[in-house]
């Protein structure tokens, strides 16, 4: 997609944004009694109006010796329908390797496409069909931050609350899991600059949670102190594995396993995790991901908490 | 950049447009949730973490058998959500709640208490 392209849908986007009716407000990721919250490294399971802003993580690649990476991002979600919503997302790196000059710049541009196959309440059941974008020529491609040509990410996206079991597991209803499998699909298949194949990959995580307000609300109120009531525990892992068009290169699997703690309130959250890499080629050391996420259907339930077109009326009699 | 510059004007430009308001949590409830009781209470009252929409807020009270112990409509006065029991002998009761918040978004849930120790 060429720059004026891009700025072209970039301000049909506010034009929308800012003339379409305003139909009705209703959730972030609530399914029945359950709230997935928004996960820091992998992606919750629903359509939603919210934003991440920032997210930041610090972490040591594998090299030796290992290069030191910042990156700042940010990413805004917005419904068109109900069931449909997009997102856009951008980040700024900072990599310094010693011995060699340090890099510096913007990512490509990202957007992702999201339809919301089922949510069921009465089972906690989340499914999201999605399609990220990675778009080429957008970033800092003289960096090696961004990349001459775009990535199409196809993604199915999970999530599955604990609640329905039977009263004598009723320790575990707070659990529930999330997930997402996709596949890196480049435009290109070989970097001619750089001289190498550009892999085709697949990338998966997953998100193990314990929710403490669920454990208040729904099972028992052990009357713990307000700020641990607000706390969902939760361990993430983001992998990655090259499967094909990888000649001459390594097949093996890189990513992250990430314990911490996200704090829920009522217009925001703020999480933090630990990031460990799964072996040497991922990383080196314990690296860290912080994240301030903006239920923006909370804080704008006028505007930009509602979905642009449709939906079905709000208040229906319960 | 340019569409950097027009994510960001847009965010800025809503924030100023809008109240803020949210779901209403379950912020506590009157048996504790999950509590075990000696005497059966006259009422389940439960307290939210936003105001409630009164014609569209409900609350229902079943017995272990699943029929209705609750006195029927709520009481409904700002955050907080009031319905009266028959008269409950020992055992599990099941609280089943739903909220609309005032900016209309919608909540749910459900739980349970012990009358007697069993």
């Amino acid at each position: 997609m060429s720059r004026f392209l891009l700025h072209s849908c970039a301000s049909a986007l506010c034009v929308l944004f800012a003339s379409l009716p305003l139909s009705q407000a209703l959730a972030h990721c609530f399914v029945g009694a359950r709230f997935f919250p928004a996960t820091l490294v992998t992606d919750d399971p629903c359509v939603a109006d919210e934003m991440s802003l920032p997210t930041v993580s610090w972490s040591k690649s594998g090299d030796v010796p290992p290069a030191t990476e910042w990156d700042i991002e940010g990413e805004i979600s917005k419904r068109i329908t109900e069931d449909f919503g997009i997102a856009i997302g951008e980040g700024w790196s900072q990599i310094r390797q010693p011995g060699a000059p340090t890099l510096a710049g913007f990512a490509d541009l990202e957007t992702t496409f999201q339809y919301q196959l089922l949510k069921d309440p009465s089972h906690e059941t989340a499914m999201l069909l999605g399609l990220i974008v990675d778009w080429g020529n957008t970033g800092a491609t003289n960096a090696g931050i961004g990349t001459p040509y775009s990535v199409l990410t196809p993604t199915y996206y999970f999530g599955q609350g604990f609640g329905p079991l039977p009263d004598e597991l009723s320790w575990a209803r707070p659990f529930a899991v999330t997930g997402q499998v996709g596949y890196q699909i480049p435009t290109d298949s070989y970097d001619v600059a750089q001289g190498f194949y550009i892999p085709q990959v697949v990338v998966y995580g997953a998100s193990l949670q314990y929710s403490m307000p669920y454990l208040k609300s729904e099972v028992k109120d052990l009357q713990l102190a307000d700020f641990i009531n607000h706390l969902i525990f939760i361990t993430e892992a983001q992998l990655s594995t090259p499967v094909a068009n990888n000649f001459g290169n390594s097949y093996e699997t890189t990513g992250t396993i990430n314990p911490g703690a996200i704090w829920v309130g009522s217009y925001f959250q703020v999480g933090l995790e630990a990031m460990i890499p799964v072996n040497r080629a991922s990383g080196t050391g314990v690296g860290f991901v912080a994240q301030l996420h903006l239920y923006l259907d909370d804080m704008f339930p006028n505007t930009f908490g509602q979905p642009l077109i449709g939906g079905s009326p709000s208040k229906a009699p319960l | 950049m340019q569409a950097r510059i027009i994510v960001l004007s847009l965010l800025l430009a809503a924030a100023g447009t809008s109240a803020a308001r949210a779901h209403a949590f379950l912020d506590h409830a009157s048996p504790l949730v999950g509590s075990t009781v000696a005497t059966a209470p006259h009422e389940v009252a439960l307290t939210f973490t936003q105001s409630l929409e009164a014609a569209f807020s409900s609350v229902q009270v079943t017995d272990a058998k699943g029929a209705r112990v609750d006195l029927g409509k709520a009481q409904i006065s700002g955050n907080t959500m009031r319905v009266g029991i028959k008269a409950a002998g020992p055992g599990r009761y099941q609280v089943h709640w739903h909220a609309l918040s005032v900016d209309t978004h919608k909540t749910e849930g459900n739980f349970s208490f012990t009358v007697g120790g069993q």
